[in-house]
């Protein structure tokens, strides 16, 4: 198995591996030291044992001379020498066990010595006594035997003595002497140093013939990276060199992947990217340009890049070529260029000039559509432009603040400036009410809007505005607002249309109205008047015939009264000033009434009449509310076969009333519906002659209810009668806390 | 019973005579203006003047104050005749009113007006 080491392990090891042998050494060394100490004081101490133990054989035999001179000369000098002597002898026994220590076996001989020292001292002291007290002979005698004895016993001590300095001698000779144990120091100091100095080599070797063959092939591959050419294969190990190794070869993979998407967007880029050298020719193109100019990219290879370019654009061509050069950044030129069909295309260039490469690096993009598109949207522009500076209408783009922002020559004649003094202004500044409303504060401005937007946004509202130069008059506008949205912001557009001609108009035609409808009554009241006293015969009995004719123009005339009125009824309904009593009332008294007014036109078309009973009460104009009823019930009898019935019916729904009149006439076909309501219409043309009516009163109906908040419609299937309703607001009965209230107030 | 009428239309006038004197058996007067017309209630004392609301020189409403501020003409029943919308302050007249005031819009039904003459005088 192969040993996979980072090189700061190796590292390491290469470091650690001679320290701790080192270690051991000095450790080792220590030891060998302290051996040869030890021996030396064994040595030291070997001698000093052999001096005492022969200090005291002498001793002992010291003694036994002191006693042999006392015993023959009994002169005390012997006997204090020999006193001397005895005392001499248990320090030097002392001094001997001192020097033995531990030693077990020297120990023994020791404690033998002594004992044999005791018995001899013991003998000597028993001599000693013999001398000085017995006899001289006995004590000769004994002397000598004790002599004797102690003469035994100094040849065993002297025995003993021997044995323990031949031991000491043993021990000491046993181990090596210090001479020995400095030069085996020296040895093994050499020995270990070179060892040492064999293992740091041998390691350095190793790991570095690992190391270096690695870094050139790891250097190799970073020129090779930076060449673009393949790798070595990767290096072994698990090392920084082999990651950097890897890294390298990773690197190597995203390069190539890198070059081949830019080689592929290159190639299948839309846009033509090119380069262009200093000399003008094409040194490098995309295949796009065969969509763009139809040359293959080795037709274009070595060309020149202006001999595609449209004369007319190359003047202007070459001076953009030029800034290109010049400009550090990239740069964008248009021009039209020349595809091999000969056919123009319109390109937009984004080009970039190299200095290291002396090269143009380009991307030439096809906006001939872009063109076309721009140049219809051009046009498009120039005719909306041309219609909004040529309507009638005035345009005012405001924001939602009330600024205006733009305008168009209609707004500058409407109100008699021109439009760079129009822009910037408060709107507020363009109507009457500025002459009480202060445009420069936010207040009045916001409440203005406020008017404005309610009353013009999405419909069409009236305004009196201002001329705001000279003229002090207002006149009357419809303004009608739009909402839109310019790249996110909101804005309005106001239409502004100077009605004051045509509000001037209305006033003429009402007033004419007016005094046409006064000048055809005048007239008509005597003929009508006339016509009537003869009809009832209030001047004398008319003959048959007369009688006919006069009743017949008694009739027209009545109708034509009934024209007039409705006309005039019209004008005030559409002016909004009917007037009109609005009181609390019964809806049955309005139902009477009503019947009570059609009852004998009912008769004359052979038609009943049923109506239903009520006890709703409504807030309403009586006299006008009658005026529809009957406006409907008479239509319902003028349409209904004879012998058939009108039916009134009360429908109580929620906060309102709704009052049906059913008729079982021919009905009302679908698309007259809607035009019913309006102005002089009957389902047949024919109908106003034949059925009588004006074809208003279901227009005035309309504009009554409307005017009391109600609806009225109708509902009907051809050919199975129809149902007229309107629907008006009852009266709410007040609630019983209400009553109270009302009660106590 | 005896009516007056202030009409500046002769025609008017003369039906509207007609129509009193054969349907409500009236005694009729007539004045052509407002002047004429208050002169004439002043002296005659009529039961009931019909005056009609657009004459030149002095008008229906004129003619109508002249004839309330003088005490002998203050009290006598009106009859307004006028074209229907042209009197939109009748009602806030006719409520403030202490004596009789009426409308007979024109061009007028003779028997409905000769009805209402009656009505009042009773």
């Amino acid at each position: 198995m192969k040993l996979q080491l980072k090189l700061s392990h190796k590292g390491i090891i290469l470091v650690t591996v001679p320290l701790v042998f080192a270690t051991v050494f000095l450790l080792i060394l220590t030891l060998l030291l302290n051996q040869a100490e030890k021996e030396i004081q064994a040595q030291i101490r070997a001698k000093a044992l052999v001096t005492e133990a022969g200090e005291l054989q002498k001793s002992f035999y010291d003694a036994g001379v002191a006693m042999a001179g006392y015993s023959i000369t009994k002169s005390p000098l012997f006997a204090d020498r020999f006193d001397n002597i005895l005392k001499q002898i248990p320090k030097i026994l002392d001094s001997l066990n001192s020097l033995v220590g531990d030693n077990p076996k020297q120990q023994q001989i020791l404690a033998e010595l002594k004992s044999i020292a005791n018995s001899a001292l013991k003998i000597l002291s028993e001599a000693k006594t013999a001398l000085a007290t017995d006899e001289i002979d006995i004590a000769q005698m004994k002397s000598r035997n004790v002599y004797q004895q102690a003469r035994a016993l100094t040849d065993k001590l002297k025995v003993t003595i021997n044995d323990l300095t031949a031991d000491e001698e043993q021990l000491v000779n046993k181990k090596n002497s210090p001479i020995d144990s400095k030069l085996q120091v020296k040895i093994f100091l050499a020995i270990g140093f070179l060892i040492n100095i064999i293992i740091a080599v041998l390691l350095a070797l190793f790991f570095s013939k690992g190391i270096g063959k690695r870094i050139e092939i790891l250097t190799d591959n970073s020129i090779r990276l930076a060449r673009g050419q393949e790798l070595n294969a990767l290096v072994s190990g698990n090392d920084e060199i082999a990651q950097l190794d890897k890294v390298f070869h990773a690197m190597a993979v995203n390069l190539q992947e890198a070059m081949e998407k830019e080689r592929a967007i290159v190639e299948n880029a839309a846009d033509v990217i090119c380069s262009i050298n200093s000399e003008g020719k094409f040194s490098a193109i995309s295949p796009a340009c065969k969509e763009l100019w139809g040359y293959s990219p080795d037709e274009l290879l070595g060309r020149k890049f202006v001999d595609l370019v449209c004369n007319d654009d190359l003047p202007e061509t070459i001076k953009s070529a030029r800034q290109v050069r010049q400009s550090k950044v990239t740069t964008a030129f248009e021009n039209r260029t020349l595809k091999k069909d000969g056919s123009l295309v319109t390109v937009l260039w984004s080009a970039y000039w190299s200095e290291r490469e002396r090269s143009m690096f380009c991307v030439a993009h096809d906006i001939t559509q872009r063109k076309l598109a721009e140049e219809a949207i051009k046009a498009s522009e120039e005719r909306i432009r041309t219609i909004i500076e040529n309507m009638m209408v005035g345009l005012l783009i405001i924001t939602p603040s009330g600024i205006i922002e733009a305008v168009n020559p209609s707004s500058e004649r409407i109100f008699g400036v021109t439009a760079k003094e129009l822009v910037g202004k408060h709107i507020l500044a363009l109507f009457s009410e500025s002459r009480f409303m202060d445009y420069s504060k936010d207040y009045d401005r916001n409440q203005f809007l406020e008017t404005f937007f309610t009353k013009s946004l999405n419909r069409v509202g009236e305004f009196d505005a201002i001329k705001l130069i000279g003229n002090d008059e207002d006149f009357p506008v419809e303004i009608s607002l739009t909402e839109f949205n310019v790249g996110g912001s909101l804005k309005f557009m106001a239409n502004i249309l100077d009605v004051s001609e045509r509000k001037e108009l209305e006033k003429m035609k009402k007033e004419f109205v007016a005094t046409v409808s006064h000048e055809l009554r005048t007239p008509l009241t005597s003929i009508r008047g006339s016509l009537t006293l003869l009809s009832v015969g209030a001047l004398g009995v008319l003959p048959e015939g007369v009688k006919k004719v006069v009743s017949i123009a008694e009739r027209n005339t009545i109708r034509l009264i009934g024209l007039i009125n409705d006309i005039l009824d019209i004008e005030k309904l559409e002016a909004g000033k009917l007037d009109m009593v609005m009181d609390d009332l019964a809806l049955s008294n309005v139902i009477e009434r009503s019947q009570e007014s059609v009852k004998s036109f009912a008769e004359q078309h052979g038609v009943n009449l049923i109506m239903a009973q009520t006890d709703i009460k409504v807030h309403a104009d009586g006299d006008r509310l009658v005026q529809v009823l009957v406006n409907l019930l008479s239509n319902a009898c003028k349409f209904s076969p004879k012998g058939g019935n009108v039916r009134v019916d009360v429908i109580d729904i929620p906060n309102w009333v709704e009052v049906r009149v059913i008729d079982q006439g021919r009905g009302i076909p679908e698309k007259f519906k809607n035009l019913l309501f309006q102005k002089f219409q009957q389902v047949e043309a024919s109908d106003s002659r034949k059925k009588g009516g004006t074809g208003l009163g279901l227009v005035i109906c309309k504009g009554i209810i409307e005017q009391h908040g109600g609806i009225i419609g109708v509902d009907s299937v051809e050919g199975q009668g129809s149902t007229f309703y309107f629907r008006i607001p009852k009266i709410k009965e007040p609630t019983e806390i209400n009553k109270v209230i009302l009660k106590q107030a | 019973m005896k009516v007056l009428i202030i009409d500046d239309d002769e025609d008017s006038r003369s039906i509207a005579r007609l129509s009193l004197e054969s349907l409500a058996n009236a005694q009729v007067s007539e004045a052509s203006g407002g002047q004429e017309g208050f002169d004439l209630a002043n002296s005659d004392r009529p039961d009931v003047i019909l005056l009609d609301l657009l004459m030149p020189e002095m008008d229906g409403r004129q003619t109508f104050q002249l004839l309330r501020s003088n005490a002998n003409t203050a009290s006598i029943p009106i009859i307004f005749l006028t074209i229907k919308g042209m009197f939109d302050e009748f009602d806030d007249l006719k409520a403030n009113s202490d004596v009789l005031v009426d409308l007979i819009v024109k061009p007028f039904d003779p028997t409905f007006l000769a009805q209402q003459i009656q009505r009042i005088l009773i």
